[in-house]
């Protein structure tokens, strides 16, 4: 059974790799459009975990993706999308 | 667009804190509530949400332990109540609106544009004549119809466009450029042809008429040059009958022109004082009103400061004010240098050869001197010239001449 859960996205992403697909969409993965280190736009995310002036911290549907600065703030945030603010110095996914 | 829709639905600032604000926020994003400017603030967050997704926030607070406050409100639900409590304010916006409404219905201003022979006063009268003038309403004019009427009263135009732009009517119009076509006038007897110069021939075409002259005679004013009366031959070379024609040829003459002008020895020249003084107006439609005054000095010229507002020079309406500008003046006698007389006087030479060139004269040669007098400059010489000649005279009136002289 784990061995299945295992392979079962592999297998996946094979096919659509093959097939040229967008993953965003079929999996779900966290895209994250940067602009020099000012500003960030995310989509297909789950929602905030965390928010300070330093660190922003977003769950995606397989991992978690952390904005790590200063002053950060968030422009807008939709369901869809959000755009994020301020002086970014790193971006970990965990 | 988008901070002009926010500004008509109004949104809020609110400060949110308390036990789960992150969640707070997950929640609104699923419930498509749309949320801008979080910044955070110490424990809290501050935010900015539209009025309307506002008021829905009480489940979503109550469910995640977070209190809200509003710091700030913004948009038009908001200033609304305030201008309404403010009558004369809403009456002002009103009657404002008013104005332009019902000025917007009004031709404010005609502007012509593309008259060369036409003079604006000739056509002002044509649209006096048919009831077109400012101030009239919009509704009044007939576009199409005005077009062709323009059209029926000046045969020279060839082209008309007439439009509204905005309280504006603009008359565009095109002239024949062409010269106009005279049928030439046939007069019973015929026409001969003859010198208005005393000259030597230098060049001839005839196209129709009897010649009497050719190139390189001499020839006095009034000789014949051309005649109307052509011989119709027998076969025995008598002359069997005469047609009477109007002569018709291209005949240059070289002739000499004497050339004179004179330019006053002084003139006089205005010199600024300085002084000045000034007389605001207003100006509405062809009225003007302006403050009482004196005559401000003894002599002076006026210079009319004039200001349109740009909102009311695009609607056209004629409405405008400013200054009446009095400047004093002194007339001071100044006499010509030589240099000074000399460039008047070549340049009035070369405007009047300029129209000389104009009639189709060449100018050949050229002798002219200046001279000074006691109160003027003149200008004295001869100017060689070719130039077409040939005037039409009745055949029964010169061969009458010759015979009453007899």
């Amino acid at each position: 059974m784990k061995k299945k859960q295992a392979e079962g996205p592999s297998r996946r992403e094979a096919i659509i790799d093959s097939l040229s697909l967008p993953k965003d969409i079929l999996l779900g993965a966290l895209r994250v459009t940067l602009t020099g280190s000012q500003e960030a736009w995310v989509e297909n995310y789950k929602g905030i975990l965390e928010y300070t002036e330093c660190q922003i911290l977003l769950q995606g549907k397989n991992c978690q993706v952390c904005f790590e600065g200063q002053r950060l703030s968030i422009e807008y945030y939709t369901n869809e999308d959000m755009k994020i603010s301020g002086c970014i110095r790193c971006v970990r996914y965990q | 667009m988008l901070r002009i829709l926010q500004f008509l639905k109004g949104y809020v600032r609110m400060k949110i804190w308390g036990v789960s604000p992150e969640r707070f926020l997950n929640l609104c994003s699923n419930k498509n509530i749309l949320l801008w400017d979080i910044c955070k603030d110490g424990d809290a967050y501050t935010m900015c949400i539209s009025l309307s997704a506002f008021l829905q926030l009480r489940p979503i607070a109550r469910k995640t332990g977070v209190r809200v406050v509003i710091l700030q409100k913004f948009g038009l639900p908001f200033l609304l109540p305030n201008l309404l409590k403010r009558k004369i304010f809403i009456a002002g916006l009103f009657l404002c609106v008013a104005f332009w409404i019902i000025s917007y219905r009004f031709v404010w201003d005609i502007t012509l544009e593309g008259n060369y022979q036409i003079t604006q006063e000739v056509f002002s009268d044509f649209l006096a004549s048919r009831q077109v003038r400012v101030g009239m309403q919009k509704t009044d004019l007939d576009i199409s119809d005005l077009e062709k009427e323009i059209r029926r009263a000046f045969p020279e135009i060839t082209w008309t466009s007439v439009r509204l732009s905005g309280t504006r009517l603009e008359i565009s119009i095109k002239e024949n450029d062409a010269p106009m076509y005279t049928e030439p006038e046939v007069t019973e007897g015929g026409q001969n042809l003859v010198s208005e110069y005393a000259g030597v021939i230098t060049s001839m075409i005839v196209r129709s008429g009897v010649p009497m002259v050719k190139i390189g005679d001499i020839v006095e004013e009034g000789t014949l040059l051309v005649e109307g009366r052509v011989p119709i031959y027998n076969e025995d070379a008598t002359v069997r009958e005469y047609m009477f024609i109007t002569a018709d040829a291209d005949i240059t003459v070289e002739h000499s022109l004497t050339y004179q002008d004179s330019l006053p020895a002084t003139y006089i020249q205005k010199t600024y004082t300085g002084r000045r003084s000034s007389r605001p107006f207003i100006r509405l439609g062809s009225r003007e009103f302006k403050l009482p005054q004196e005559r401000p000095y003894l002599v002076y010229d006026t210079v009319i400061q004039g200001h349109t507002p740009m909102a009311l020079e695009k609607l056209s309406i004629p409405i405008s004010w400013g200054q009446y500008v009095y400047r004093e003046y002194m007339n001071v006698e100044h006499e010509y240098t030589l240099k000074e007389a000399e460039e008047l006087l070549m340049e009035k030479e070369l405007h009047f050869l300029a129209t000389l060139e104009e009639k189709g004269v060449q100018i050949i040669e050229k002798d002219v001197k200046i001279e000074e007098g006691s109160a003027y400059w003149t200008m004295e010489g001869w100017i060689l010239v070719d130039q077409p000649t040939g005037r039409l005279v009745p055949i029964a009136a010169q061969e009458a001449a010759p015979e009453a002289a007899q």
